[in-house]
């Protein structure tokens, strides 16, 4: 994400004896972390005329998927809701949309009660919810927040600097007289 | 601007404004030849072209329905999207990179060189590469291609997505080189010279690529000896009670119908809709559709043999910050089969945004999850390759058309069947791993290796062909049954070659508009 960040939390400069698999255990540990920081809180504000049409607990398990989904741990919850709170919305005035919602988040639960005996707020660890969502992969729900998420993180242009992605350039002259030969490693 | 009447039967009618089309309006136009453009898209303005994938996606694409079918995975990942072309005046030529290579000696023979290919349809072009060089050199002329004498351009400066692939091309002992470009590298008819913008596929928002848009088209309009007709969707070709063919019937704007005379039809939508178009405009005369009698309209679809591959490095790259391909490792583009692979594919070194690399690094219904999200976190970290090989002719990769379901012009949808033929696949695990080896080389600590996107490249749906029995049209892209009925394409390509096709396609055309003022002055058409 952002660059000197990124430098330290590298992989390749972990140190020789964390394997890569250690690095994506310990992020997974931090989230763990996070979660709990988001335990209070949902796509809204608990009382709130969306979240109580939605249900609480449909609310925060929406932001818990999305954060499954494409799982960037520096990443401000504020940028998943962003994608998240206006498909609750729409869905206060679209039944249909409303439907595949609450029955999606249903299905998730009963998947993760399957398998893990709690509903998916409950399924502890990242793994393990990820095996919940492979389940339900193939479902229309599933694919509407993933393809919903993917255009609202990666095409927000307010994040792109995040991820070091330079946007729209013509209008600053493009890169010719902006570094555009400049590297120091080769 | 000219403007034809729709009883006006001495014109050419030339359907699409791309590299064929755009550019045949143009060429008969200097010659004084009037002619009438059918385009199915609308007119874009330079204002409309804006440095931003998804935007530029949803407002230039050909998006009308259309079925992909077939056991490749891109039938799963993108079951309605097979191509990734353009509605819209210029085409294809608004949404490419500007590579600009020539077809090697022996890509025209391939029959000739690899003898009979078991379950592919493969054939020798009824040209040489000799008879295409002098119009080679006038389409580099034509579009401005860096790095060639025609042109006497230098190339685009090296950017640092170029060094990183230079350096691990050097280390593995393959051949890298800058990429001839359709971009101006420098001040050139009346266009100006890139600034780098990265966006070449969004459509060049300075025009220092070459599109038939801006060039082409304005300058046979400025003639006077051309119409466009933009959003006119051509639904049949009509003949006369001698079978040849006398009009065209389009749908405007509005879905109002006419039928435009014609003294020529040249046929330009690619390899797609041209083959469709003639299938749709089945007669009695011609059962099986116009200019069909070897049966091979819409067979042999290619689309080259693709695929991505993008590695991930401890240090930045800010690919972004280079033209789309800055250069191609040259070296596996000859014919060896002791590769384990007939003929040879490019590695073009070519970059995506973000938003277009979170939704190609892992397409389809799986495309999500840690690893996904790791690696999109690099995303300044990363250099890749888009794979671009030679793309096996097999008769049942094919376009045909929907039994029952019609499109919003009340023509059947398309239906595209795509899969490997052996050969492909084995030539894009060949790619992947020397890729690997590449990146690896430069100190790479994860290579991702990306299935093939839709396709930009679409060829060989309505084949040249020395025999009548073999192909759709001869040597000059003239069809086999209809004398005064073109195919001005990419679907006239007999192998699809491994370089880009747009080159040879303006090279052809330039071609084919001295055959077809020739012809019309000795009155043969």
């Amino acid at each position: 994400m952002n660059n000197d960040k990124k430098t330290e939390n590298h992989p390749k400069n972990a140190s020789p004896q964390l394997s890569r698999r250690g690095f994506i255990a310990g992020s997974g540990a931090a989230l763990v972390g996070g979660a709990v920081l988001m335990s209070g809180t949902g796509l809204f504000a608990a009382d709130s005329k969306a979240a109580r049409k939605i249900g609480e607990e449909s609310n925060r398990t929406l932001l818990r998927m999305a954060r499954d989904i494409y799982p960037h741990d520096d990443l401000e919850d504020k940028y998943y809701r962003q994608v998240m709170v206006p498909l609750a919305q729409k869905a206060e005035t679209d039944p249909k949309l409303m439907e595949l919602l609450t029955v999606g988040v249903e299905a998730l639960n009963q998947e993760s009660k399957a398998r893990y005996g709690t509903t998916y707020l409950n399924v502890e660890t990242e793994d393990e919810r990820v095996v919940v969502l492979k389940a339900i992969e193939p479902s229309a729900f599933f694919q509407k927040i993933k393809g919903d998420l993917m255009m609202g993180i990666y095409n927000n242009p307010e994040i792109w600097k995040k991820f070091g992605f330079g946007g729209s350039s013509w209008e600053h002259g493009g890169y010719i007289n902006r570094g555009y030969d400049e590297i120091d490693w080769i | 601007m000219a403007k034809f009447d729709l009883n006006d039967d001495s014109l050419v009618v030339i359907i699409g404004s791309g590299a064929g089309g755009g550019t045949l309006a143009n060429e008969l136009a200097q010659k004084g030849i009037r002619s009438v453009v059918l385009e199915a898209g609308k007119r874009f303005k330079m204002s409309d072209i804006e440095n931003d994938e998804w935007k530029m996606f949803g407002k230039i694409s050909w998006l009308d329905k259309r079925y992909v079918e077939g056991p490749a995975r891109l039938a799963k990942d993108f079951p309605n999207l097979p191509a990734w072309i353009v509605k819209g005046v210029g085409g294809a030529t608004v949404h490419w990179a500007g590579v600009a290579m020539r077809f090697q000696e022996h890509e025209f023979k391939m029959k000739t060189t690899n003898g009979t290919v078991p379950g592919a349809n493969v054939l020798d072009w009824p040209i040489t590469l000799q008879e295409l060089e002098p119009y080679y050199e006038k389409a580099e002329k034509k579009m401005g291609v860096c790095g060639t004498k025609a042109t006497g351009m230098p190339f685009h400066g090296k950017s640092s997505h170029y060094k990183v692939v230079a350096e691990g091309a050097k280390r593995i002992g393959a051949h890298c080189e800058q990429a001839h470009l359709a971009i101006n590298t420098q001040p050139r008819d009346g266009r100006p010279a890139c600034q780098v913008a990265g966006f070449c596929m969004q459509g060049c928002r300075i025009g220092a690529k070459w599109s038939t848009m801006y060039t082409e088209i304005p300058k046979a309009e400025a003639t006077g000896n051309v119409e466009v007709r933009p959003e006119s969707m051509v639904l049949r070709i009509e003949h006369d009670a001698n079978g040849k063919a006398n009009g065209v019937l389009y749908a405007d704007a509005n879905g109002n119908k006419h039928l435009q005379k014609a003294r020529v039809v040249a046929v330009a939508g690619n390899s797609i809709e041209s083959p469709r178009l003639l299938l749709n405009s089945a007669s009695n005369m011609f059962p099986n559709g116009l200019a069909n009698s070897s049966g091979q309209v819409g067979q042999n679809y290619m689309t080259h043999t693709t695929g991505g591959v993008y590695a991930e490095f401890e240090k930045p790259v800010h690919m972004y910050k280079s033209t789309v391909v800055p250069g191609v490792v040259t070296e596996w583009q000859d014919n060896d089969p002791t590769r384990g692979h007939l003929a040879g594919y490019e590695l073009e070194i070519l970059h995506l945004g973000l938003p277009f690399m979170s939704a190609f690094m892992n397409p389809g219904k799986s495309g999500w999850g840690r690893e996904l999200a790791e690696s999109l976190e690099n995303y300044d970290h990363m250099a890749g390759f888009w794979i671009c090989g030679e793309d096996m002719p097999v008769e049942s990769n094919n376009i045909t058309l929907h039994p029952t379901e019609k499109d919003q012009y009340g023509l059947p949808v398309p239906v595209v069947y795509k899969t490997d033929h052996i050969n492909d696949t084995r030539m894009r695990n060949h790619a992947y791993a020397r890729s690997k080896e590449l990146f690896e080389s430069v100190g790479a600590f994860k290579v991702n290796d990306l299935p093939p996107y839709p396709a930009s490249h679409n060829m060989g749906t309505n084949r040249m062909s020395k025999h009548a029995r073999d192909g759709v049209v001869n040597r000059w892209g003239q069809s086999h049954d209809i004398d005064n009925l073109f195919v001005s394409d990419g679907s006239q390509f007999t192998t699809s070659g491994t370089e880009n096709p747009t080159l040879t396609i303006v090279a052809l055309t330039i071609r084919q508009a001295d055959y077809i003022a020739d012809q019309m002055k000795k009155m043969n058409i």
